[in-house]
């Protein structure tokens, strides 16, 4: 008789206990990383009294939670690979709408300059059109800072955020190796009963860690989570924390580097996912490379218009001085450098076709130099020995002294270009519109024979403007300043000084031509032809693509770069909105299921209360008719 | 499988986020009237369309330049117009000088017009354009280019061209120098001058000179003498190269050349021929302005005026060919310009359409894109608010 209230207070006990799990969960139906929970319910052992057994109720034999730690784990790493993709995207599309299709107006602007010096050509002696050119020249100048600005202040912005990602990784490695002890404890206490609010929390931090960087877990037989980084470097073990710290590069003091604190070694190479990947990612496959291609094309801006500049004549009669400036190359000494040797870079003048927009590694390694490519890990070995020079790429290295076993010095031939590029020509007069040599037939020709205008080869040449006569001799032969005789072959080229002139026709005997200097000919523009049709000259990839189509390939490259990012940006979100589906589908509370078991529970609870109170009126009947008997 | 709440409101937000930034985008197609506006949204258009761009400021900047050219060229092909006038009207005083009926006195009132057409040609020689600078002197635009000597003229300019870009590998030049259109002039008949010596005496005045067989003539030097009064002979240095009777008027034919003279030359007389030699034009003109000045004093002297009009007039031609033959030049050069800009026109045409093609916003399909994408969002949100009223709890 006893039986029925044990059992039903059993069941009143379990029911309630049910309907509070319950409830417990709709209250944390929209708790981040909260993970349903559900009760085991488990028939009470009876005590055997030598007759059939009947139970003894119920009891509840623990609380659990929905988890699957593989749906965990195939989130979290979906959630890094996010991560990465989002860090990427976020600084490729910055990219994409700061450049918008034109660099920033870059490309108008050099189709600007061009112009200008085709309207030089046409007007070699206006100070109007000469100054116009000054100003595109400077548009152009600041269209490169511009873009380059753009770029430094997001590597600036990857490393404020490096710095937070790190703070943030180190806290929540610290709060995990907190629940670990507290879930270590709290298990043995309680015999073997999960603590499930803290394991949630837990697994709530791993999830948030792994958006920052990608990791991989182990878990302990006593419950605790080992956290590991990139290639294994441990960031959690237990209870303890072994945090991540920033470094500058060994190369560039401006860009920072992630290190283990244990070992202060870099391990930002094995750091490839995450939001903190994502921004290394950024840094090295966005940012860097579109400055060093930017700094490609304002290179070989300046050297070109520079070196024809150099050929031609201003009108004061000088030869031409360089329109653009552009800083020295950038080339740092690792600071694991035994020795205090520098090295200096400059871009070589007939290199630029061999000039790559890649940053390299020029170490020395038992004596023997190595240039490595950065961007593929492809090496040359450079021509030189000793300080140098070491020639490869378009570039020319020279060493202060020689170096140590294991030096290393990062060559950036480009990366400081656009930044630097400047107008250092401000007097319009300056501009080197004439070329720089004129040439002339003798009045008292009688042959047939006419000259070239001139070009010159070498505008270094030490009397390239000194005045000089070819005579002929005969009509095949002729003498440059009385010395020869030289042969004669219409249409020849004739090299003398540094310029270069073709005389075709029949000559005569005695007739002669002249080539002298070109001050006076304020009038000449052939410099300034060659000036304006450079844009269409293939100078870089070996000849092979002009300055206007050198834009046009960032611009390309740098849109499909974005537009890629993109798309595996997207297709990454899906693939993790189906991750967060299955986990949620495991661990995620449905209102309308927690419905549904809430009244599964109240109707279980009021049956148990029916028993107790039928055990009530079975016991009152019994002592009713017990009264009636003795009364 | 289980729906959890989380699961709806994360899709939810998720395909609002990307209904919204559709229908943002398409938005911006709008207003700004593009397909797209950054690279990424179609990076190989957006590379061309650079490139078109370029191509286009470039074709509209060898327009510039074409205009430019075609300004210059109209003032030279003007000022040669001019030219050939002047040297017209003192071809007509030269022959008015040569009639023979004139005094000292008229030939002297000639002479004043003869200056004051010398005066024109120099200015014409010196014209400059709407920049100031000298069209005739070459590179030397800044000097000027001709300054008046006791010889004639001195050409202070140089012997440069300038080229102008006309379209891409293609250049013309928009101007000539003063060397080629004023000094560079062959004398006589272009390839040789038959001149009187000094000393003559007689008559013998030198009429048409021609080449008959430019195969023949070797561009040598010969003396036209006469041993005996009618008869001729030709020495070309101590070597006899043709002789024959000598007729007034006749024609002595000899090495692929034929002179003709007239009057009666004397025993002493002689006449050279000689290689044509570049002279000035302004030399040309002081020559004619001094033998006007000069005037006639005896009957020899009178036979030298006729041969020095006449060879003046020869070099007058000579300087007509030659400005007609640069103002020949001149119209190829403003042909091709005019060429040249038809093709550019429809180039820049070509050029637009294709950046048009690429960039430019179909608005119908725009606003098609536009109203399917609003549809899709109202329903979305629609959904969402239905699916939210459904809950097992509003019915408890």
């Amino acid at each position: 008789m006893s039986d029925v209230f044990g059992i039903s207070v059993s069941a009143l006990q379990a029911f309630q206990q049910a309907i509070n799990v319950t409830s417990n969960n709709v209250a944390n139906a929209s708790t981040p990383g909260y993970d349903r929970e559900t009760v085991n319910l488990t028939e009470a052992i009876p005590q055997p009294d030598g007759g059939a057994t009947i139970g003894a109720g119920v009891v509840v034999s623990g609380i659990n939670r929905a988890y699957s730690q593989a749906a965990a784990n195939q989130l979290n790493t979906s959630q890094s690979t996010l991560g990465q993709l989002s860090a990427l995207q976020n600084y490729s599309s910055q990219i994409d709408n700061l450049f918008g299709t034109t660099i920033g107006g870059l490309s108008t602007a050099l189709q600007g300059f061009y112009s200008a010096f085709s309207d030089v050509a046409n007007n070699p002696t206006s100070t109007a059109s000469r100054q116009a050119l000054i100003g595109q020249a400077q548009s152009v100048a600041s269209s490169f800072q511009n873009a380059s600005g753009e770029l430094s202040s997001l590597n600036t912005d990857v490393n404020s955020r490096i710095t937070a990602d790190v703070t943030q990784i180190n806290s929540i490695a610290k709060a995990i190796s907190t629940l670990n002890n507290q879930i270590v404890t709290g298990t043995a206490q309680d015999g073997g009963q999960q603590p499930n609010e803290l394991l949630d929390q837990r697994d709530q931090l791993v999830s948030s860690l792994s958006q920052l960087v990608g990791i991989s877990t182990t878990t302990d037989p006593n419950g605790a989570l080992n956290v590991f980084v990139g290639n294994g470097q441990p960031l959690v073990l237990q209870g303890q924390v072994t945090s991540l710290t920033t470094v500058a590069n060994q190369f560039n003091a401006t860009q920072l580097e992630i290190a283990s604190s244990a070992s202060s070694a870099v391990i930002s190479n094995n750091i490839t996912s995450g939001d903190l990947g994502g921004l290394l990612a950024a840094r090295a496959q966005v940012i860097n490379p579109a400055m060093n291609q930017l700094g490609q094309v304002a290179t070989a801006l300046s050297q070109t218009v520079n070196s024809q500049q150099a050929q031609g004549m201003d009108l004061s009669g000088n030869l031409g001085a360089p329109i653009f400036s552009v800083g020295t190359p950038l080339a740092t000494g690792s600071s694991h450098n035994t020795d205090a040797v520098t090295a200096s870079v400059t871009v070589d003048p007939n290199g630029l076709g061999a000039l790559t927009a890649n940053d390299y590694v020029l170490s020395f390694v038992g004596g023997t130099p190595k240039l490595t490519n950065t961007a593929d890990g492809t090496s040359v070995t450079p021509v030189g020995t000793g300080t140098g020079p070491y020639t490869a790429a378009g570039i020319s290295i020279v060493l202060s002294g020689v170096p140590a076993n294991g030096d290393q010095f990062l060559v950036q031939p480009t990366a400081s270009a656009a930044g630097s590029l400047k107008v250092v020509l401000s007097n319009p007069s300056q501009i080197a519109a004439a070329g720089a040599v004129k040439t002339a037939a003798a009045g008292s020709n009688t042959g047939a024979a006419t000259i070239s205008p001139g070009t010159v080869l070498n505008s270094a040449a030490a009397n390239l403007l000194a005045p000089v006569t070819i005579a002929f001799t005969s009509p095949t032969t002729y003498t440059i300043n009385g010395v020869g005789p030289n042969t004669y072959t219409s249409g020849g080229n004739i090299d003398f000084q540094g310029w270069e002139v073709q005389i075709s026709g029949a000559p005569a005997n005695g007739d002669t031509f002249t080539v002298s200097s070109n001050a006076g000919g304020t009038g000449d523009n052939r410099n300034a032809l060659i000036a304006a049709n450079a844009q269409n000259v293939g100078v870089l990839q070996n000849g092979t693509t002009s300055i206007t189509g050198g834009i046009s390939a960032l611009i390309t490259g740098l849109g499909s770069q974005a537009q890629q990012i993109n798309t595996a940006q997207t297709a990454q979100a899906a693939v993790n909105a189906q991750a967060l589906t299955s986990v949620q589908s495991t661990t995620g509370v449905n209102l309308d299921e927690e419905a549904a078991s809430l009244l599964q529970w109240q109707q279980a609870y009021q049956a148990a209360a029916q028993a107790l109170s039928i055990g009530n009126s079975l016991f009152t009947t019994l002592i009713d008719s017990v009264n009636g008997t003795f009364t | 499988m289980r729906i959890t709440e989380t699961m709806n409101q994360t899709q939810f937000l998720n395909s609002i986020n990307l209904l919204e930034s559709g229908i943002n985008q398409t938005q911006n197609q709008m207003s700004s009237s593009l397909s797209f506006t950054t690279a990424s949204q179609n990076p190989t258009g957006a590379g061309s369309v650079n490139n078109y761009e370029q191509a286009l400021a470039q074709s509209q900047q060898y327009a510039t330049n074409a205009q430019s050219a075609q300004t210059n060229l109209s003032t030279e092909d003007n000022a040669l117009s001019q030219v050939q006038s002047q040297l017209q009207a003192l071809r007509n005083l030269a022959l008015e000088a040569n009639s023979g009926i004139l005094t000292n006195s008229n030939l002297s009132a000639i002479a004043t017009q003869a200056v004051q057409i010398q005066n024109s040609l120099l200015a014409l020689g010196n014209t400059q354009n709407g920049n100031g600078e000298y069209i005739f002197g070459g590179f030397a635009a800044q000097t000027q280019p001709f300054t008046l000597s006791a010889t004639g003229a001195t050409y202070n300019g140089d012997q440069g061209q300038r080229q102008v870009q006309i379209a891409a590998g293609q250049t013309v030049s928009d101007g000539d120098n003063g060397d080629t259109v004023f000094n560079q002039i062959k004398t006589g008949n272009g390839t040789f001058t038959v001149a009187a010596a000094t000393g003559n005496t007689g008559t013998g005045i030198v009429g048409a000179t021609t080449v008959s067989n430019p195969a023949l003539y070797d561009g040598g030097t010969y003396t036209i003498t006469f041993p005996t009064a009618g008869t001729y002979q030709v020495n070309e240095g101590p070597t006899i190269v043709a002789n024959g009777s000598y007729t007034d008027g006749g024609t002595i034919a000899f090495n692929g050349v034929q002179v003709t003279l007239s009057g009666q030359p004397a025993t002493t007389d002689s006449f050279t021929l000689a290689p044509s030699t570049n002279q000035s034009l302004f030399t040309t003109v002081q020559n004619l302005v001094s033998a006007l000045q000069t005037g006639i004093s005896s009957s020899a002297s009178s036979t030298a005026f006729n041969n020095s009009i006449n060879g003046a007039i020869n070099n007058i031609d000579q300087a007509l060919n030659q400005s007609s033959n640069v103002r020949t030049t001149i119209g190829g050069r403003l042909n091709s310009i005019t060429t040249q800009q038809s093709v550019a026109t429809s180039q820049q045409t070509q050029l637009q359409q294709s950046i048009s093609n690429l960039q430019g916003l179909d608005f119908a399909s725009a606003i098609t894109t536009l109203d399917q994408q609003n549809t899709t969002l109202s329903a979305a949100l629609q959904a969402f608010t239905l699916t939210q009223g459904l809950s097992l709890f509003k019915f408890l």
